[in-house]
């Protein structure tokens, strides 16, 4: 079930930076005029999940969604040590705080599936709508499950 | 139009959503549906002037509805949450359009919400009758369960809906209900008023007179006889005297219940605030304990006294089984996004006890989360508010059914379009 609403060319273009090119650290996405799911901005590669949070921060009722390249643990097969080494793993966040106007959470979540269906790949989804949830810990919790 | 999308965004579309208590018809992109009517319609058999014939008069809205006649017997178009009567269910519709839409159906799209176990010939019937009966210029289908996920912000949730008739579990999945696990209750907003017919009648002894057969009453102390004088009304149906003393339980049930955050317990329920409430005769008493005894039963259904048909789940029970259903990986998602919707869910203290119980029955790891819109109007139109902002989408002008499509493919492709 879809909005009908669709990806900019440019939205699947810096996710493949992302991805395979490795320009940015994270995109935070949003729907353009109710019609097209686009690029609102970009963070460095040497960005960190706190510097998104930050910027999310201006976001408390605001609907977006967002990729981060998500450094995780990778558990080393065998043995009980703590790994050295770390994978980038790709996370798509659909952030519906519940401060936003229920136009926006209807508009956002019925649009996802375009999103998704767009941008292959992508290692977790996790859906948000407090910062415990958008929280480095939840992600990395999250990440673990598999 | 040479390409199956429906042209244009000018005129605006209507959303419907039904449910046992109600019917609601609005313009998309409006806050709140334009109307709101009870599911319950009279019928009575009518002289038509000049002739010796009778016809069947139908009475739809509150005002008619409300109204003391004698022969009106209550019918209603819903039998589980699926349309039932096809003749009723059109009647209410030429209402709304006639009364509230005020415009006619062959010049706006239409979105309908559906329960989310409505079945393919159901659907196809209705996909038919919309386009066949009513010329509407496109058409579109959807469950009730992905609406108020959306309508939530959530593409995947379990929804919680305690109406009138029942309680349901549905997990929606990337915006997809799950249907094979689906569960029902009949614990809900009904089972409640009879609770509370059954404690008030055989308990307090309180004669349940509904206002209109109170011509004037006196004020009394609080638990003595009540003194009024009855009015002379013609002499009415039991169905349609039951809907009368249904709606006055149900106002009692809103300003007396409330949902005790523990398991009943009598001590404890004793020394809560009781409240006071006045009935249409002018009895009045205070309710203290009482009050959280009768909705127990919705969530702990040992503790109904009465017998019922079969083993009624509680509500945590009733979440629990849908989610079990489902894939072990999936879990989490819906427990981290239980979605509670529906009238029955407005009483006070619901989701509270809900998130309670709930995590007294999932494993101690497991994440829970509630989501409950904050206004009795999101919460009981939650579907419909869905339906209202998706119908205005310009985007969505694509994915509805075209009547070309209908014209071309027959009712089956409400299938593949709405699925």
């Amino acid at each position: 079930m879809s909005s009908g609403v669709t990806v900019s060319v440019d939205a699947k273009q810096v996710y493949d930076d992302v991805k395979k090119n490795k320009v940015y650290r994270y995109v935070i996405y949003c729907i353009k005029d109710e019609r097209i799911i686009d690029v609102e901005s970009k963070g460095d590669r040497t960005a960190t999940y706190q510097d998104f949070l930050g910027q999310m921060q201006e976001l408390k009722d605001q609907c977006r969604y967002c990729l981060f390249d998500f450094p995780a643990d990778c558990p080393s097969e065998g043995t009980n040590e703590p790994s050295k080494i770390s994978l980038d793993r790709l996370v798509l966040m659909t952030w519906c705080p519940e401060g936003a106007r229920v136009k926006q959470k209807m508009l956002y979540a019925s649009s996802y599936d375009a999103l998704k269906k767009a941008l292959v790949g992508v290692y977790k989804y996790i859906q948000a709508c407090d910062f415990e949830e958008l929280s480095q810990q939840a992600i990395e919790e999250a990440l673990k499950k598999q | 139009m040479s390409s199956g999308i429906y042209g244009g965004d000018e005129v605006g579309a209507v959303v419907f959503d039904y449910g046992h208590y109600s019917f609601r018809a609005g313009y998309a992109g409006e806050d709140a549906p334009k109307a709101d009517i009870p599911s319950a319609i009279g019928l009575v058999d009518q002289l038509i002037e000049g002739k010796d014939e009778l016809e069947k008069k139908y009475l739809i809205d509150v005002g008619a509805l409300n109204y003391p006649r004698k022969g009106v017997e209550l019918q209603s178009f819903l039998k589980d949450g699926l349309i039932d009567d096809w003749e009723l269910f059109e009647k209410i519709l030429d209402y709304s359009y006639d009364k509230h839409i005020r415009s006619e159906s062959q010049l706006h799209p239409v979105l309908i919400s559906e329960a989310s176990w409505n079945t393919r010939p159901k659907r196809e019937k209705l996909t038919e009758l919309m386009f066949e009966k009513y010329n509407v210029p496109a058409f579109f289908l959807i469950k009730n369960a992905v609406l108020s996920a959306f309508a939530n912000g959530r593409a995947t949730a379990v929804i919680v809906d305690s109406g009138a008739t029942q309680t349901s579990a549905v997990p929606v999945h990337d915006g997809y209900v799950l249907q094979q696990a689906i569960v029902k209750s009949p614990l809900a907003g009904d089972f409640i008023t009879m609770q509370c017919k059954q404690y008030l009648e055989d308990h307090e002894k309180v004669e349940l007179v509904p206002n209109y057969l109170v011509a004037s009453k006196e004020p009394v102390k609080e638990r003595e006889p009540p003194k009024y004088t009855r009015k002379t009304v013609p002499e009415v149906s039991k169905s349609w005297a039951n809907l009368q003393v249904r709606t006055l339980l149900q106002d009692f049930q809103a300003s007396v219940l409330q949902v005790s955050d523990a398991p009943y317990d009598k001590e404890v329920a004793e020394g809560m605030p009781a409240v006071h409430y006045e009935f249409p005769t002018g009895y009045n008493n205070d309710y203290g304990a009482k009050r959280f005894e009768i909705p127990e039963g919705l969530f702990d259904p040992s503790s109904i006294r009465q017998q019922l048909p079969g083993t009624p789940l509680g509500v945590a029970q009733v979440v629990t089984t849908s989610v079990g259903m489902c894939d072990v990986d999936m879990r989490p998602s819906f427990y981290g996004n239980i979605t509670v919707v529906g009238g029955c869910t407005l009483l006070q203290g619901y989701a509270d006890r809900l998130q309670r119980d709930l995590s007294h029955k999932t494993p101690p790891s497991m994440r829970l989360k509630f989501i409950a819109p904050n206004t009795p109007a999101e919460r009981r139109f939650a579907p419909w508010i869905g339906g209202s902002i998706l119908a205005s989408l310009g985007t969505f002008q694509q994915m509805w059914i075209s009547r070309q499509e209908y014209d071309e493919g027959g009712k089956q492709v409400v299938e593949r379009k709405c699925p």
